[in-house]
């Protein structure tokens, strides 16, 4: 008798309880897509895009705009502006302005980390110019670019050649002392949305790009490649410039930290990669054996270089996006790594990039 | 109520007792109070516990399987006796409460922030009265059904494992930690819900190895905190984490399917049912425990009293901090009482063995 009414008065409640939670996915507006920008004084230009549900429809989404303080309180001005109902919880993607990601960014990523409907897989990716305008344009045949960005990115990640950055990925790094954040850049091409690079931050301010032919060499430093595809120019020595293009390339990157006797560090940086051989301009042929290991290590030596360049560049930068830090850290004691300002250590720090490169086949014709 | 506990229910009931709402903040609390591999702490705390199930089976062993309160009343006069039972009780129906409370609170942040959190935790306070009223038993096999439902969701943590990186775990051992006997006693919070089984002593089945299956639940559960801890140092670093308030919640938002993400509110649904048996574990105590002032009162009526006041006292802390303190405080009790009450009956039944000798 008891265990019936408990049952009964539960199902009541069931029915009553929770009327002003209710969410009726017709009258949602799910945010997909936040754009951020610098806009006049100190304030942020938010811009959101909506996918409009309703089959019938004319246009799939919906653009809001708004000056605001901050990101949230934009969602308050938003609801005023249409009638659906504002809720973050299936967003996927933030875009920066390039004049918002030059001066931090944490404050706008904390915000987001503290809502609880908005997951740690939200992507970060900045904007080479104004990431409103972006969001807004049009770039047919698809009729959502907030959309159409997420999944050119995914694409981008998924062949390792750019690096897909999430709210998780930010947040981590930004908070190890011993590596620093990066982030996809990309920007309007006219009908196109195009990756243009790489953002390096030092903090959460971005201070260096790095331009997406050198994504392929960037990536190789900063991690293990599943699957890459790359186009390495080895230069102009015959007249014309000698290109090999390799698809499915397999990479891993080994990183040693030695202390020299004037006390400073060198790292050495092993990358040793695999891959086939799609493609090759120049004057040898891939089917001498010879020829083939000549190649290797003319590829090994450009990537070498390649890295070697690109790091130096870091370096003046100050950005350890390559997490050397981590492997720094490793090998002091912990009063001594707090002890050290690595920002200012990292610069000084010498580094050896040894490239050892496979080819794996050639493809199918001699 | 003939019916006996086997071994292996006793182990999960045990495992399930434990396992609660501080599993949310577990890894936060490690790397807070303990910095850089923090995770290493959990290693102590099992030992600790195993050491304190030991002294439980010490009674168990030293009393011949006799119920506690038989123990205590026979050498213990009872004006002395029941206060003491009615702290007991207060402690453990606040302690089961106020755990009850916070999942609610969690709860409702995550899917329903405007819903009153009152009328849940009275859906919450009905679920767990309904259990406690058909008997140890039928908890112990409900118990078991939960734990089905809930075991592969360990395997989640496999989803985040490619993000995994030893790197971040740093070499340092216990670095740049702060105030660290009040975290050993949070994390150690995490372990508790073992001393109830020194209740059960009437209801299981003395042929059998339960002091084992006791230990068996309690390694379980330790190698599990472990696991998550290790992965969260792996995953997060380690200033990450110290601003991660829920971090296992950020782990389940983690997880994402092409076709939906954000699963968190969904299996958030799944650990009602670790916190639903922590809570009625401690309840069932408590009942088991005011049964003994009040012998004539009918089980159902007397269990429907105190989960009406203690119903009553949870509307007093309504933010997340007050229930924190709430746990922390009535946590810290519990820990005292889970290590005094086996070395009092110790204690109680060396006295009582003496004077059979004398006597003798």
């Amino acid at each position: 008798m008891v265990n019936k009414i408990a049952g009964m008065l539960m199902l009541v409640l069931l029915l009553t309880g929770c009327s002003t939670d209710q969410r009726i996915l017709d009258k949602l507006g799910m945010v997909q897509t936040i754009a951020l920008d610098q806009a006049d004084g100190d304030k942020l230009l938010v811009t959101a895009s909506i996918p409009v549900i309703d089959p019938n429809a004319e246009l799939k989404r919906e653009i809001l705009q708004a000056e605001t303080n901050s990101v949230k309180e934009a969602r308050l001005v938003f609801s005023r502006q249409t009638d659906l109902r504002m809720v973050s919880g299936q967003m996927r993607e933030l875009l920066f302005g390039i004049d918002l990601a030059e001066k931090g960014l944490w404050k706008y990523v904390e915000t987001q980390l503290r809502d609880p409907s908005v997951g740690f897989s939200v992507k970060l990716t900045v904007v080479d110019g104004k990431a409103g305008e972006l969001l807004a344009a049009e770039h047919k045949p698809h009729a959502d670019t907030g959309r159409y960005i997420t999944h050119l990115l995914e694409k981008e990640a998924a062949g390792n050649n750019i690096p897909a950055t999430t709210l998780y990925e930010f947040s981590r790094d930004y908070n190890d002392d011993g590596i620093d954040v990066i982030a996809p850049i990309v920007a309007d091409g006219g009908s196109k949305v195009r990756v243009t690079g790489i953002a390096l931050f030092a903090g959460d301010r971005v201070v260096m790009r790095v331009p997406v032919k050198e994504g392929l060499i960037f990536a190789l430093c900063r991690g293990n490649l599943k699957r890459g595809e790359a186009a390495i120019n080895l230069g102009d020595t015959i007249g014309k410039p000698e290109v090999v293009v390799f698809s499915s390339v397999t990479s891993k990157r080994k990183v040693k930290v030695h202390r020299m006797q004037d006390g400073r560090f060198k790292v050495d940086l092993y990358v040793s990669l695999q891959g086939s051989v799609l493609d090759y301009t120049g004057e040898r042929t891939l089917r001498e054996e010879k020829d083939r290991h000549e190649l290797e290590k003319e590829l090994s030596l450009s990537i070498e270089d390649k890295a070697e360049q690109l790091i130096r560049q870091m370096q003046q930068k100050k950005t350890d996006a390559l997490g050397f830090g981590q492997y720094v850290r490793g090998r002091l004691s912990y009063k001594a790594w707090k002890a050290m300002d690595w920002r200012e250590t990292f610069p000084e720090v010498e580094v050896d990039c040894r490239a050892k490169v496979k080819i794996k086949d050639y493809g199918k014709y001699m | 109520m003939n019916e006996k506990i086997r071994p292996f229910n006793l182990a999960v009931l045990v495992y399930m007792s434990q396992v609660g709402i501080v599993v949310f903040t577990l890894p936060r609390t490690l790397a807070d109070y303990f910095g850089t591999n923090g995770w290493l702490i959990l290693i102590p705390c099992f030992l600790l516990s195993g050491f304190n199930i030991y002294l439980i089976s010490l009674v168990y062993k030293l009393g011949n399987g006799r119920s506690v309160f038989e123990i205590m009343e026979q050498s213990i006069p009872k004006p002395l006796l029941y206060p003491f039972y009615m702290g007991l009780t207060a402690v453990w129906m606040m302690f089961g409460c106020v755990i009850g409370k916070k999942y609610v609170l969690l709860f409702q942040m995550l899917a329903f922030p405007t819903t009153n959190p009152m009328l849940f935790k009275l859906m919450f306070d009905i679920l767990a009265f309904m259990l406690i009223t058909k008997g140890i038993y039928t908890i112990s096999r409900a118990a078991t059904m939960f734990f089905w439902i809930t075991a592969w969701m360990y395997l989640l943590l496999l989803w985040v494992l490619p993000d995994f990186n030893w790197v971040r775990l740093t070499p340092f051992i216990l670095q740049g930690g702060h105030n660290q006997f009040k975290g050993l006693l949070e994390v150690y919070g995490a372990f508790l819900g073992y001393e109830i089984s020194i209740l059960l002593f009437p209801y299981i089945d003395r042929r059998k190895k339960m002091m084992a299956a006791i230990q068996a639940g309690n390694a379980y559960l330790s190698v599990s905190y472990i696991n998550l801890g290790l992965v969260s140092f792996g995953i997060f670093s380690s200033d990450q984490l110290k601003q991660l308030l829920y971090p296992l919640l950020d782990i389940l938002a983690y997880i994402q399917f092409p076709f939906v993400e954000r699963l968190e509110n969904l299996l958030y649904g799944f650990f009602m049912f670790l916190v639903l048996m922590t809570v009625v574990m401690y309840w069932w105590g408590a009942v088991e425990t005011a049964g003994r002032i009040v012998p004539r009162l009918k089980r159902q009526v007397l269990a429907f009293v105190l989960l009406a006041i203690t119903y009553g006292i949870s509307f007093l802390p309504k933010t997340i901090d007050e229930i924190d303190a709430w746990i922390s405080f009535l946590g810290n009790i519990t820990t005292g009482v889970a290590f005094g009450l086996p070395v009092l009956l110790i204690t109680v039944l060396l006295i009582q063995k003496k004077g059979e000798k004398s006597g003798g």
